[in-house]
């Protein structure tokens, strides 16, 4: 824990200033990938040509994607490190994510020298790193989840999809600023924004643990709504304490105000689970 | 000239020398007009490069010269009573011009029947015909069923085609070479289980176990030839089957929502 605090107050803004540089993001294994978001788009404009988009296809992506690398890299940090998982990176996490207390190791997120500057290691070979795809697919299951429980009580419609869609993608969004505002108050705003992303959409996972089981047997909703937002309000309380580490100055660690908001944070969970979980045609 | 009809001829400026040639559309069932040939001019082709097929051969057939005569493409103006001076018998026919091969659909529809053995190189080129036909298919099928989804499907098949691709090549790095009309391509042709399974719950009482377990079943099946096929064709997909295969999942099973419910 010492050894991340002096990271934290010698290197933090080279850590999370790495993240938007791609050339010192990536581990050991991975080819260098000057260009990994670049060649996503790329490929995708050349796709689409041949699709038949015609000349407007390779004008619209090409020259988004220069944008896209000039601009949003500023404010996104590199998409492609969010992805780098596999099937047992994301067993072990959703079990980090649904069971908060059972796991033994620690929670900071490892650390190597890249490039003379330190980065974190990708969610292959660190549990605690943050990911996109559980995010996604949890929302995704979310989705179908709710529609199941719309068709089973007899109101399903496309449209109370698309309405359940937007509420999902409207929670997600409170979660981040939540978590944004969070980091704002403490003084540290540097967070990457995709971490955010992906540490909010984690609730997705509790969720649609809790719509299935609610389909099993209506009355499991009572009992695991709470376990499942007190859960969630676990795993944040311990990833945004490591966050905090890393970001704040030394003189204000440790503060009470700094509990209390982390309190506050875990608290904030449940109204936001039980609104999610409501479901309504 | 005395002419039959009120229609005003047409004059295109570069009908070499003849200023007088009348390009008309006779409308079907009108009476034919006295056999009357435009002087073709000699240097055949580009004297109208542009619209080949508006300068008629009106006087060669009399009456039912119909209107619809020139789409015909394979009649190659010998059948019909209309031919572009020159070029138009060695137009290809409509289907091939239109890159629709019924033959590769049909044998590309075959493939995806069999949900143990997949056959990735048929499905090396994307087309994406085949994948229309389905969804008209499952669109007509929905409507047997009382609801009028044509809209909706199509919506959710682009929204879904962006999802897998998204993920896809996230997940597969910086090598991942799936590109959009492909995979199009393979979500549209792996929704065949989905239109069968939509024309059989037609026959099978709502809401009751059978219509989960067929669900299930078709679903499974769509995901099965799904992941398989975006494995084989877009590299780097080999290590993480299970992380794909779940994607394809979460979208068959929000086709199957149209169907059950």
């Amino acid at each position: 824990m010492i050894l991340g605090c002096n990271f934290g107050s010698v290197a933090h803004t080279d850590m999370y200033n790495n993240l938007g540089n791609p050339a010192g993001v990536q581990g050991p294994n991975v080819n260098p990938q000057p260009n990994p978001f670049g060649n996503a788009f790329y490929g995708a404009g050349s796709g689409l040509i041949r699709g038949g988009l015609g000349a407007y296809g390779e004008k619209f992506l090409g020259s988004s994607s220069e944008f896209m690398q000039s601009n949003i890299s500023r404010y996104f940090s590199n998409p492609q490190y969010y992805f780098q998982v596999n099937e047992q990176y994301v067993r072990n996490k959703v079990k980090v994510i649904l069971f908060p207390l059972l796991h033994r190791g620690h929670w900071t997120r490892i650390t190597e020298p890249v490039g003379g500057r330190l980065s974190y290691k990708p969610p292959i070979y660190d549990i605690n790193a943050p990911d996109l795809y559980i995010p996604f697919m949890a929302f995704g299951t979310y989705i179908i989840l709710a529609g199941f429980t719309i068709g089973l009580m007899g109101k399903f419609s496309p449209e109370a999809m698309s309405m359940q869609f937007t509420r999902g993608l409207a929670g997600w969004f409170i979660e981040v600023l939540l978590l944004k505002g969070l980091l704002y108050s403490l003084g540290g705003g540097e967070a990457p924004l995709l971490d955010l992303v992906a540490y909010s959409g984690y609730a997705f996972t509790g969720l649609s643990l809790t719509l299935l089981a609610r389909l099993c047997w209506s009355y499991s909703y009572y009992a695991l709504m709470p376990w499942m937002s007190l859960c969630m309000g676990i795993f944040l309380v311990k990833t945004m304490k490591r966050v905090f580490f890393t970001e704040m100055r030394s003189y204000e660690k440790h503060s009470s105000r700094q509990h209390y908001l982390l309190l506050f944070m875990a608290i904030a969970q449940f109204p936001l689970f039980f609104w999610l979980g409501k479901i309504s045609a | 000239m005395a002419k039959e009809f009120s229609v005003p001829p047409v004059v295109f400026p570069s009908s070499a020398g003849n200023p007088n040639v009348p390009h008309q559309r006779r409308p079907p069932g009108a009476a034919p007009m006295p056999p009357f040939q435009p002087p073709r001019p000699s240097n055949s082709g580009p004297a109208n490069p542009s619209i080949p097929f508006m300068s008629f051969d009106i006087g060669s057939t009399p009456a039912s010269s119909s209107f619809s005569a020139p789409v015909f493409a394979s009649s190659s103006g010998g059948g019909g009573s209309l031919s572009v001076s020159g070029s138009f018998e060695d137009e290809p026919p409509l289907l091939e011009e239109l890159g629709i091969n019924t033959r590769q659909i049909w044998r590309k529809t075959l493939s995806i029947l069999n949900p143990l053995r997949v056959n990735a190189n048929l499905h090396e080129d994307g087309d994406l015909s085949g994948p229309f036909l389905f969804l008209m298919a499952f669109g007509l099928f929905q409507l047997l069923a009382g609801k009028f989804h044509f809209g909706i499907i199509l919506g959710w098949v682009i929204v879904a085609a962006l999802f897998l691709y998204v993920v896809f090549n996230m997940l597969a790095g910086r090598n991942g070479n799936l590109d959009l009309y492909r995979c199009v391509s393979l979500v549209g042709y792996c929704m065949l289980p989905m239109v069968i399974f939509s024309a059989l719950s037609l026959f099978v009482p709502h809401g009751g176990v059978v219509i989960f377990t067929m669900a299930a079943a078709f679903v499974l099946w769509s995901t099965r030839v799904c992941t398989a096929l975006l494995v084989e064709l877009a590299s780097c997909g080999d290590e993480h089957r299970g992380l794909i295969a779940y994607a394809c999942l979460l979208v068959y099973m929000l086709f199957s929502l149209l169907i059950i419910f």
